[in-house]
C-alpha cells in the first residue's frame, strides 16, 4: 500500500498547475458570469430561466475535459524518461497509474463541485438534488478520464492524443448543439439521446429535477455502462504499455 | 525571403497545423444555415473563430523559436529582426488568404447565399491581419507554447462571445453592447451585417479600416523581441 | 545585478491608463461606434510611444486627430491630456502652456477637464525630471563601474607583481648564497682538498707538516664562513607553518586546533602570505560575528597543491555579513590571482576551503 502516500503527492501536483485552475476553474466562472450578465432574464418555452440550464450545461461541459490532466501525468510518469524511475522503485505501477486516475478524477469532481456551488449560489441556477448531480458529475470525469488514457495508451504520439481528447470533448459539444444547432434528422437524435455524454448527463440531471427518476437512472446507467466497457478497453490497452 | 519559403513549408509540417489549416476551413463550407440568425451561413459566421485559432497557431511558431533560441541566434546572423517578423507574417497571411479564397469560393461553388462574396472576402483577408497581429500580441505576454495557447483559446471564446459573432448583439444588456465595439470580432459581425444589408460603401470601408488600425496597433504592440 | 523598476515603466501606463480612461468615458458616455476610432488612433500612437521614441513634433498627430473630433464628441477634450503630456515630457514648456492654456479658454469645457489637463501636465513634468535624473544617474553609474573594474584590474596586476618580485626575491638570494659559498668556502675548501692530495706523495716530512698546517687553517677558516654564512641566511622571524601555530596559539578566543601535513618547506613564501591573511581574517570573523566555541585548522601540502581548510561549529551566521565582507572577497580576488580558489560555505558551522597549486619547477626546486 505505498502507492497510498503517493497520491498526496499526485494531488499536490495537480493543485499546483496553475494554468490547470485557470482553464477549468476561472474560466468556467468568468463565462458563467459572462453568460448569466447576457441571459438575465430570458426564459425558455416552458417559462424556466435560461440560466439554470445553461449553468448545467456549462459545468458538465469543463468535465469533459477532466481526463486532461491524469492524461498528462501519466504520460510524464510512464512514457517520458521518468519512466525509469518510476519502474525503480519499490511498489506497484499498475497501482501506481490506477491513483493517478483515481487523483484526477476526484480533483476534477472537486473543481465540478465548486463551479456547481458557485453557479447555484451567486446564479441562482437550480441543480435539484445535488447528491444526484455530484454523481452525474462523478460519472462524466470518470468517462472523461477514461477515454483520455484510451487515447493515451492507444496512440504512440502525445500530441495527437491530447488532440484527440479535445476532439472528444469539442466533438460531443458540437454534437450537442451547444455551438450551433444541429438538425434534427434521426441520426443527430440518437446520437444526443443515447451517445453523446452531455446530453445524457444533462437530461440525467433535468429528469431528476422533474421527477422523472426512471428516465434519469436510465441515463445515468448508460454512462455508467459505457464506463464499465470502455474500463475494460482501458485495463487491456494500459497492460500492455504499463507492467 | 528565405525565412518566408521556410515559414511556409513549416506551418504545414505539423500534423495538427495540416488539419488547422486545411480540414477546419473546408469543413466550415458544409455548415447549415441558420433559421432567422445568423444571416450568413453558419460556417461563414463562425470562420471568424477559425480564422483566430489559426492565427494563435501559426504564431506560435515565432513563439517556439524564442523557447528554442532561434531568436537569439538569428540576433547574430545577417537578418534584421525586422525581416524575420515580416517574412514570417507574409507567410502565415498568405496561408490565411488561401484559407479566406477556398471558404468564399467553395461557398460559392456550393451554392450558398452569401450576397456579396468578393466584400465578404475582403472583410476575412482583413480580419485574417486583425488576428494573426492580435496572436502575434499575445504570445509577446508568453514563454510557454502551451500556455499561451490554452489561455488564448478561453480568451478567444470570450471575445468571440462578447464581440456579437455566437449571438445576435441586440440580444445583450445595454452595457455589454457598448463593451462589445472595443473587440475586434465586434467589427467583423458588424462587416458581416453589412454583406446581407448593407448598400453604403463607406460604412464597409470604416468597417475594414477600423479592423486594420487593429491589426497595425497590435503588430506594435507584438513586434518587440523578447528572448528567453 | 538588480535593477530598479525604469521610469519608462510608469510613463508607458501612465498613457495607456489615459486611454483605458477615455474608452471608460466611451462607454459611459455617447457610445457612438464612430468616435470609438479616435480612441484606437490614439491608442496607436501611444504604442508607438511606447516601442520607439517619436519626435516632439508628433503630438502634432495626436492634437489634429483630437481636434478633428472636437465638434463630434467630449472624449477629445480629455484626449487632449495625451499631447500636452508628451510635450511637457519633452521638456517643451513653452508649447506645453500655450496649449494648455488655449484648450482651457477656447473650449469652455467642464472644471474636471481643467484639473484632469492640470494633472497630465504636472505627471508629465514630473517624468522629464525623473527621466533626466534618471540618465545623470546612469552615467555616474556607468563612470563609477568603469572605475570599478579599472581598480579591480590594477589589484589583479598588483598580486601577479607580488608573485613575480617574490620569485625573482628568491633567485636573486639564491644566487647571493652560490656565490658566497663559492667565493668564500669554495675557494678554501678546494686549496685543502689539494693540499691534501699534494700531502700524499709529500715525502720532505718538515715540508709535509707545514701543508697540513696550512690545510688545517683553511679549513678553520671555511668553517668559520659556513658559519658566517648559514647565520646571515637564517631569518630572523618566523615564516611559514610555524608563523601559522603561532598565530593560532597567540589566539585565545575559543578552542583552536592545528594539524599540518606533508612538506610545509615546499610552499614559496607568497603563497605563506596568502594562507597567513586566509587565517587571521577567519579566525577574526569567527570571533567577531559567531557563536563558535571550537575551530579546527587543518593544512595539508601535496606535491601538487595547498589546502588550507578552516571549519568552527558556529550556528547563527549571518549569510549577509559573512559572505558580503570585502575580508574575504579580496581573498577570493588573491587566491584567483594565484591560479587557486577559496570556497565558502556555512551550512554545518562555517568553513573555509583555500586551495592553491603549487606550480612545479618554477617554485619547488
Amino acid at each position: 500500500m505505498r502507492v497510498i502516500s503517493t497520491m498526496k503527492f499526485t494531488f499536490f501536483r495537480m493543485v499546483r498547475e496553475y494554468i490547470t485552475l485557470l482553464l477549468l476553474l476561472v474560466v468556467p466562472i468568468v463565462l458563467l458570469t459572462v453568460f448569466s450578465f447576457v441571459l438575465e432574464g430570458v426564459t425558455t418555452e416552458t417559462g424556466e430561466p435560461l440560466i439554470n440550464e445553461q449553468n448545467v450545461i456549462f459545468v458538465l461541459v469543463f468535465q469533459m475535459f477532466g481526463g486532461a490532466l491524469a492524461m498528462a501525468y501519466i504520460h510524464t510518469d510512464f512514457f517520458t524518461e521518468r519512466k525509469q524511475r518510476i519502474y525503480a522503485l519499490p511498489f506497484n505501477q499498475t497501482l501506481y497509474a490506477f491513483s493517478i486516475m483515481v487523483c484526477g478524477i476526484v480533483y476534477s469532481v472537486l473543481l465540478g463541485i465548486v463551479l456547481m456551488t458557485f453557479s447555484e449560489f451567486v446564479f441562482g441556477a437550480d441543480w435539484g438534488n445535488w447528491l444526484w448531480a455530484i454523481y452525474i458529475i462523478f460519472l462524466l470525469a470518470l468517462l472523461s478520464n477514461i477515454v483520455c488514457l484510451i487515447f493515451t495508451f492507444s496512440v504512440n504520439n502525445f500530441k495527437i492524443a491530447e488532440r484527440l481528447s479535445e476532439v472528444y470533448g469539442v466533438g460531443f459539444v458540437i454534437l450537442a448543439g451547444l455551438i450551433f444547432p444541429v438538425p434534427g434528422n434521426d441520426f443527430f437524435v440518437f446520437v444526443n439521446t443515447y451517445v453523446n455524454p452531455i446530453t445524457l448527463a444533462a437530461d440525467a440531471i433535468y429528469g431528476m429535477n422533474q421527477s422523472h427518476a426512471g428516465e434519469a437512472w436510465f441515463r445515468s446507467n448508460i454512462l455508467l455502462i459505457a464506463s464499465g466497457v470502455l474500463f475494460i478497453v482501458m485495463l487491456i490497452l494500459g497492460k500492455r504499455k504499463i507492467r | 525571403m528565405t525565412i518566408f519559403w521556410f515559414s511556409l513549408k513549416r506551418s504545414f509540417s505539423n500534423t495538427t497545423n495540416l488539419i488547422f489549416l486545411t480540414l477546419f476551413p473546408v469543413g466550415a463550407i458544409f455548415l447549415p444555415m441558420g433559421e432567422v440568425w445568423p444571416f450568413l451561413p453558419y460556417g461563414y459566421q463562425f470562420f471568424g473563430i477559425i480564422v483566430l485559432f489559426v492565427g494563435i497557431r501559426l504564431a506560435t511558431i515565432i513563439l517556439e523559436d524564442r523557447a528554442k533560441g532561434v531568436v537569439k541566434r538569428l540576433a547574430v546572423a545577417p537578418v534584421t529582426h525586422f525581416q524575420y517578423l515580416t517574412q514570417n507574417l507574409l507567410a502565415f497571411s498568405i496561408i490565411l488568404i488561401l484559407q479566406s479564397i477556398i471558404v468564399i469560393y467553395g461557398g460559392v461553388l456550393y451554392g450558398h447565399e452569401l450576397y456579396h462574396p468578393e466584400w465578404l472576402l475582403v472583410l476575412f483577408i482583413s480580419f485574417s491581419f486583425t488576428s494573426l497581429a492580435v496572436a502575434l500580441a499575445w504570445i509577446s505576454l508568453y514563454r510557454s507554447k502551451e500556455t499561451s495557447f490554452l489561455v488564448y483559446m478561453s480568451v478567444i471564446f470570450l471575445i468571440v462571445f462578447l464581440g456579437g459573432l455566437l449571438m445576435p448583439i441586440e440580444a445583450f444588456p445595454d452595457i455589454l453592447q457598448r463593451i462589445a465595439v472595443i473587440f475586434p470580432t465586434y467589427w467583423l459581425s458588424e462587416g458581416i451585417v453589412w454583406i446581407v444589408f448593407g448598400n453604403d460603401i463607406s460604412e464597409f470601408l470604416l468597417i475594414n479600416g477600423v479592423l486594420w488600425l487593429y491589426t497595425i496597433i497590435f503588430l506594435v504592440i507584438g513586434s518587440v523581441r523578447r528572448i528567453n | 545585478m538588480k535593477t530598479g523598476l525604469d521610469a519608462n515603466f510608469f510613463i508607458n501606463g501612465w498613457r495607456f491608463l489615459n486611454i483605458i480612461l477615455l474608452i471608460h468615458l466611451w462607454i459611459i458616455g455617447d457610445s457612438n461606434a464612430g468616435n470609438f476610432i479616435l480612441i484606437l488612433l490614439l491608442l496607436l500612437l501611444a504604442s508607438l510611444r511606447w516601442r520607439l521614441s517619436l519626435p516632439a513634433w508628433s503630438v502634432l498627430f495626436d492634437l489634429f486627430f483630437c481636434l478633428l473630433y472636437i465638434p463630434y464628441t467630449n472624449i477629445s477634450h480629455y484626449g487632449l491630456a495625451l499631447p500636452l503630456f508628451e510635450l511637457v515630457l519633452k521638456g517643451k514648456w513653452l508649447y506645453s502652456v500655450l496649449l494648455f492654456l488655449s484648450s482651457i479658454i477656447l473650449l469652455s469645457s467642464s472644471d474636471f477637464i481643467f484639473w484632469h489637463l492640470l494633472q497630465a501636465m504636472l505627471f508629465g513634468a514630473f517624468s522629464y525630471f525623473t527621466l533626466k535624473n534618471q540618465h545623470v544617474q546612469l552615467e555616474r553609474l556607468d563612470a563609477l563601474r568603469k572605475s570599478e573594474y579599472e581598480l579591480e584590474r590594477l589589484k589583479t596586476d598588483l598580486l601577479k607583481a607580488n608573485q613575480s618580485t617574490s620569485q625573482q626575491a628568491r633567485l636573486l638570494e639564491r644566487n647571493r648564497i652560490s656565490r658566497q659559498l663559492h667565493d668564500h668556502l669554495g675557494h678554501d675548501l678546494t686549496g685543502a682538498s689539494l693540499a691534501i692530495q699534494a700531502y700524499e706523495h709529500m715525502e720532505d716530512q718538515q715540508k709535509a707538516e707545514q701543508l697540513l698546517e696550512e690545510v688545517k687553517k683553511r679549513i678553520q677558516r671555511s668553517t668559520i664562513h659556513l658559519r658566517e654564512t648559514v647565520h646571515n641566511m637564517s631569518s630572523t622571524v618566523m615564516t611559514g607553518a610555524e608563523r601559522m601555530e603561532e598565530i593560532i596559539n597567540d589566539f585565545h578566543q575559543f578552542d583552536t586546533s592545528f594539524k599540518k601535513y606533508g612538506d610545509t618547506f615546499s610552499v614559496p613564501a607568497y603563497i605563506w602570505s596568502l594562507l597567513e591573511s586566509c587565517l587571521k581574517e577567519c579566525l577574526t570573523n569567527t570571533a567577531r560575528h559567531s557563536n563558535a566555541t571550537k575551530t579546527d585548522i587543518d593544512l595539508q601540502v601535496t606535491d601538487a597543491l595547498v589546502r588550507l581548510s578552516i571549519q568552527d561549529n558556529g550556528t547563527k551566521q549571518n549569510k549577509k555579513t559573512q559572505f558580503e565582507g570585502s575580508g574575504l572577497r579580496s581573498l577570493q580576488l588573491r587566491t584567483r590571482a594565484l591560479d587557486g580558489s577559496l570556497s565558502i560555505s556555512n551550512e554545518d558551522g562555517f568553513l573555509v576551503v583555500c586551495v592553491i597549486p603549487l606550480q612545479e619547477g618554477v617554485d619547488r626546486d
